[in-house]
């Protein structure tokens, strides 16, 4: 067996261990692990600055009195990191059971492998296509009953008199659907909440969001999304199929589902949180793909906002997995239309083809394309403005599940009394077109064979509203309905959006965009004199709802894409990717996106591409936690298991140090080792005194690990007797024996992209004898970011 | 005016194609519009017999006196004696078909008019288009309809026929195109009462005519969205349901129900005032989320002093 001595080094300086003795004494690591303590680097936010240093010191001592005494308490807000969020292990851990393995498995085995990779993909792509497939058909199904029902109530109530009673019953309709949602939502899984996409970047990012990729989480959302998009609300279901595809791709490439307890054995080496996020991002882009019938887009989705670590053969099989969710939609829908083999539906949403004449743009457009992108930058700016506000207030004081029920359906009642009354109020009516593109025409107050034109943008699920906006003649609307609509929407959608129900922010944004959109085109029609030149309003809609969609979430380069995908016209490619290019630089200047703003608010320790600017005076040295709590190779098992239940500090890595000579000599560095790895070693007794008794004993194996994963018990689960407690573990065979380490002088943007590019979970910061002096984690680098007084800290925070 | 102006339109067409067989016709429209002198599309024109006798179009009227580019060809390159004879006959349907059309566009009445003729144009085309083998052994369908880049009998019916789709006078009428089907007929029927009873009670007051007419009305209209349903309906029935719609609604007013906007606004206001109460009870009595602040373990902060003052020296 090959003794792995080999110590990977970020420096030049000396990193020559003292040299792991074979033979190493069972020492009691008790004196070595070192005790425990709190630290204050200030509490509050302050700058830092190249000349605060003294200042610094002073702080601390200040306040370390005050923060000794009792935790200070203050209002969530946004520049908290909450403890609750850990790291994903990325990095792949190359301990002696892993070599062993690696030497077992001949090269058919790796051949096997890369094709049940393929054979993952596809099934991540198919079931995807499946459950978008069910969203869609349920929805249109359900709503369709619901429209009916009012509807006829309505025509009913008309002539006779007592249309109030018709908006009680649209309102109640709508709330029931949606405290249904609301209830599932917040009482059994409240990070199905929201789309889901900031959680899954956040995921793709290296972050464990509890709970994000359970089977649970995924029945919860699938189920929500349809309540809230049948109850009406300003949501689409677009956002949540990104999240859907994500759960099913971590469920399906672990081969076994923890929650129904039932283990098929397969696809077990990919029992890792490296090979997961690998299939998680298949999975977000096979739910983009169906979203939005973009297979492309979907690929350049998980590699815009989610995956940090990208490779070519990567890239194919998520393109493979989009591209079969998509035509997996394609073929079903098709069935349910009576068409079958017709594979010309691609999409939930479906934009509808942009290939008439008059959808045609010359050169001249382009700047008031521009100009639009300038306007939904910083209408987009202003809805994340009113949402961050309301977000705050949402986490400070709506944060009882039965709060955010009600919350849920007053925002549903107030949707459908809001459109009830602007439909009732509008005097806008159109004829009844030969081929009816309204689904559900209400005529009201208008003239037989007329139909109410503010009805058919609000009477209607939010996918055909954007649709009937882009592609219904000009004349379909008048200005005033497309003004009071977009101003409606706007705060409806913005109110929506944050609510415990799962629901998505893309076809809202969408809408609101492609009616001031549409309204632009009317506007300059009646500008100008040529009015042939201006003819159809469609397609300032479609440029609208760009524009308004990239001001919101600023999304570049896969909206692009998305968006022409969605068109089936690559002649838009040009003057959406300017509007867009145009809403972020507008938006940017104003406010963040805003899944970023959520993330925020949300505390994650997110690290962004780039470490902070100006932070290069920062070294390793004041980044690091300090000091660690280091384990002994042959470590006692009372201590691990003392260490591991201390609640005040959950850490999850632990450097293994050796001892080279006397008490009073600080120990070298040989390894790391992980909590969840103690835990399973600590179930499985893998203790010195215990193999020696039992020679028959079977060797632990890195199956038992991933039998584990990802549920690994807590501490308090395990048992240990007060003599078991006496006896001593050996962590060589199971430590990581080569982590990163980098020397105290480190710069931070240097400890950062070596973490943002690894996938690092522990960075261990040593001295010049490969001495352990601190602990570099993600909330350690996280917590710095740039604010408006130049660099600020954030502050770590229980939630 | 404008009738006749398609119809001359048509005419010429026609002209250009068939000499002698449509002679008649020509006659019969070129004494017509000789009266109204007017504009054909496209080219300036006198009045129709100048048209006919321009030199453009003298060719076409008489072969005999024809300067072709071409002399004519030997005879097994001529259609032969059946083709021409369909041809004929094809020509004659076409222009009787037309000429039922035109007049019928406003207020719509094609189907209920026309029908048969389109039933025996399309006839004579199925005749031609047909690939069995008339008298002689020859298929009129590859020397009539597809010899030439232009194939214009195929063009020709090709427009007729669109009409004829768009129309969907085949929901309309019985299958063998003699006359309106029963769903028409009591449709009808009850259009007639309708109006009837809009004439009736036209004069002076139209309350007294909404209540009076209210019942035949909505019984049509029900009657009519029940066949919209079914599609069941042609272009007839649409045309004379929007135009008796429009007058009940428009021009009676008739369907203008309103005036209890109180409870509306009432219910409405009701509700858009709840969310306040709410925001405002749990910002009041809901207790605040607070964050417990953790202080992380940091290095000893001298250390870095004592770095930063190492590096500054």
């Amino acid at each position: 067996m090959a003794n792995i001595t080999k110590k990977v080094s970020w420096s030049s300086r000396g990193d020559e261990s003292g040299a792991a003795g074979e033979e190493t004494p069972l020492l009691n690591g008790s004196e070595q692990s070192r005790p425990l303590r709190q630290m204050s680097s200030g509490s509050t936010v302050f700058q830092i600055g190249r000349l605060s240093t003294v200042d610094l010191e002073e702080e601390i001592t200040t306040e370390e009195d005050s923060a000794r005494g009792r935790p200070k308490e203050i209002p969530h807000n946004e520049k908290l990191l909450s403890l609750k969020f850990e790291s994903l292990d990325y990095d792949n851990i190359e301990n002696q059971l892993f070599l062993e393995e690696e030497r077992r498995m001949s090269f058919m085995a790796f051949r096997c492998l890369e094709i049940s990779r393929w054979v993952i993909c596809g099934l991540i792509g198919f079931l995807t296509g499946l459950i978008a497939c069910f969203i869609d058909i349920a929805v249109e199904q359900l709503a369709g009953l619901k429209y009916k029902l009012i509807k006829e109530n309505i025509v009913k109530f008309t002539e006779a008199g007592g249309l109030s009673i018709s908006l009680l019953l649209w309102a109640a309709l709508n709330s029931f659907c949606v405290m249904f949602g609301a209830i599932i939502v917040a009482f059994f899984e409240p990070i199905a909440a929201g789309s889901g996409i900031p959680q899954i970047k956040c995921f793709l990012n290296g972050v464990k969001i509890p709970r994000v990729v359970r089977l649970k989480t995924l029945v919860v959302k699938v189920v929500g999304v349809i309540f809230s998009v049948v109850g009406g609300l300003a949501v689409g279901k677009e956002g949540p199929m990104i999240h859907s595809g994500a759960v099913l791709a971590a469920g399906v490439s672990q081969g076994r589902s923890t929650s129904l307890k039932r283990d098929f054995k397969i696809f077990e080496y990919f029992r890792r949180d490296t090979e997961k996020r690998d299939f998680v991002s298949a999975g977000a882009a096979a739910g983009v793909s169906a979203a939005f019938g973009a297979p492309v887009g979907g690929v350049l989705f998980s590699l815009e906002e989610g995956a940090s670590f990208w490779n070519q053969m990567l890239t194919w099989r998520i393109f493979f997995a989009s591209m079969i969710s998509t035509f997996t939609l394609n073929f079903f829908l098709s069935i349910y239309h009576n068409k079958p083999g017709d594979l010309s539906n691609p999409g939930l949403i479906n934009f509808g083809r942009f290939e008439s004449e008059a959808m045609e743009y010359n050169l001249y457009e382009i700047p008031l394309f521009i100009a639009m992108g300038a306007i939904g930058g910083g209408l987009g700016a202003f809805f994340n403005f009113l949402n961050y506000w309301l977000t705050i207030f949402r986490i400070r004081y709506v944060h009882r599940p039965c709060l955010q029920v009600m919350e849920a359906m007053l925002v549903a009642a107030v949707t459908a009394t809001v459109a009830f009354v602007m439909i009732y109020f509008s005097t806008d009516c159109q004829p009844l077109g030969p081929d009816h593109t309204e689904e559900y025409p209400l005529q009201l107050f208008c003239a037989d064979g007329e139909y109410n034109s503010m009805a058919t943008t609000f009477f209607n699920t939010p996918e055909r509203s954007v649709r009937s906006l882009f592609h219904n003649p000009t004349g379909t609307y008048n200005a005033l309905t497309l003004g009071l609509f977009t101003l409606t929407y706007f705060f409806l959608a913005c109110w929506t959006y944050g609510l415990a129900v799962s629901a998505g922010v893309f076809i809202p944004s969408l809408l609101i965009g492609a009616a001031w959109g549409r309204l632009c085109g009317i506007l300059l029609a009646s500008t100008t004199s040529t009015a042939s030149l201006w003819t159809d309003p469609g397609k300032y809609a479609l440029i609208g709802a760009a524009a308004q969609l990239g001001g919101i979430v600023r999304m570049t380069l896969s909206l692009t894409v998305i968006m022409v995908e969605a068109t089936g016209n690559v002649t838009y490619g040009l003057p959406i990717m300017l509007v867009l290019m145009t809403a972020k630089i507008v938006g940017d200047y104003f406010q963040e996106g805003l899944y970023d703003l959520h993330i925020k608010l949300g505390s994650v320790p997110f690290l962004h591409w780039e470490a902070p600017a100006t932070s290069h005076w920062l070294t390793a040295r004041e980044v690091m936690s300090s000091p660690v709590t280091c384990l002994n190779r042959i470590e006692k098992v009372g201590t691990i298991v003392d260490t591991l239940s201390n609640t005040s500090t959950n850490h999850n890595g632990f450097p293994v140090v050796v001892q080279v000579s006397g008490d009073d000599e600080p120990a070298k560095l040989c390894g790391l080792i992980l909590r969840s790895q103690l835990i399973v070693l600590l179930k499985h007794k893998v203790f010195v005194e215990l193999a020696r008794s039992r020679l028959t004993q079977r060797k632990l194996q890195l199956k038992d690990f991933r039998d584990a994963y990802p549920r690994f018990p807590p501490i308090q689960s395990i048992h240990v007797s007060q003599d078991e407690r006496e006896c001593m573990m050996d962590l060589t065979e199971f430590m990581n024996p080569t982590p990163y380490t980098v020397p105290q002088d480190t710069s931070l943007p240097r400890v950062f992209k070596l973490f943002r590019a690894l996938g690092l979970r522990h960075l261990v910061v040593v001295d010049d004898d490969n001495r352990v002096v601190g602990l570099v984690t993600r909330k350690d680098l996280a917590r710095y970011h740039v604010g408006k007084h130049g660099l600020e800290e954030l502050h770590l925070a229980q939630t | 005016m404008s009738l006749h102006r398609y119809e001359l339109g048509f005419l010429l067409i026609i002209l250009n194609i068939y000499s002698l067989g449509l002679i008649d016709a020509v006659n019969v429209t070129a004494s017509d519009s000789a009266a109204n002198p007017l504009q054909a599309p496209g080219y300036q024109s006198h009045g129709s017999s100048a048209v006919v006798s321009s030199p453009v179009y003298k060719p076409a009227v008489d072969s005999s006196y024809s300067i072709n580019l071409l002399s004519s060809f030997p005879e097994d390159v001529e259609i032969s004696e059946y083709c021409s004879e369909l041809l004929r006959l094809f020509g004659q349907r076409y222009v009787a078909y037309v000429n039922c059309l035109i007049p019928a566009a406003r207020p719509v009445r094609v189907c209920q008019n026309c029908s048969p003729w389109y039933n025996s144009l399309s006839e004579v085309f199925v005749n031609i288009s047909s690939d069995q083998l008339g008298p002689g052994n020859v298929s009129c369908r590859d020397s009539i309809l597809r010899s030439d880049r232009l194939m214009l009998v195929f063009l020709l019916y090709g427009n007729l026929d669109t009409i004829w789709e768009k129309s969907n006078c085949e929901k309309c009428v019985t299958k063998d195109f003699k006359g309106p089907n029963n769903d028409t007929l009591y449709y009808l029927t009850l259009l007639n009462q309708t109006i009837t009873c809009f004439e009736k009670y036209k004069e002076g007051n139209h309350t007294e005519l909404c209540k009076n007419c209210k019942n035949t009305y909505k019984e049509l209209n029900d009657l009519y969205s029940g066949m919209e349903k079914n599609s069941t309906l042609c272009i007839d029935l649409e045309d004379s349901m929007n135009m008796t719609r429009k007058l009940w609604s428009k021009d009676f007013g008739c369907s203008y129900i309103g005036g209890e906007t109180i409870p509306v606004i009432a219910v409405s206001s009701f509700i858009l005032f709840l969310p306040i109460i709410f925001y405002l009870s749990s910002f009041l009595h809901s207790e605040q989320k607070k964050r417990k602040l953790i202080h992380p373990k940091r290095a000893k902060s001298h250390n870095s002093l004592m770095n930063i003052q190492d590096k500054q020296s």
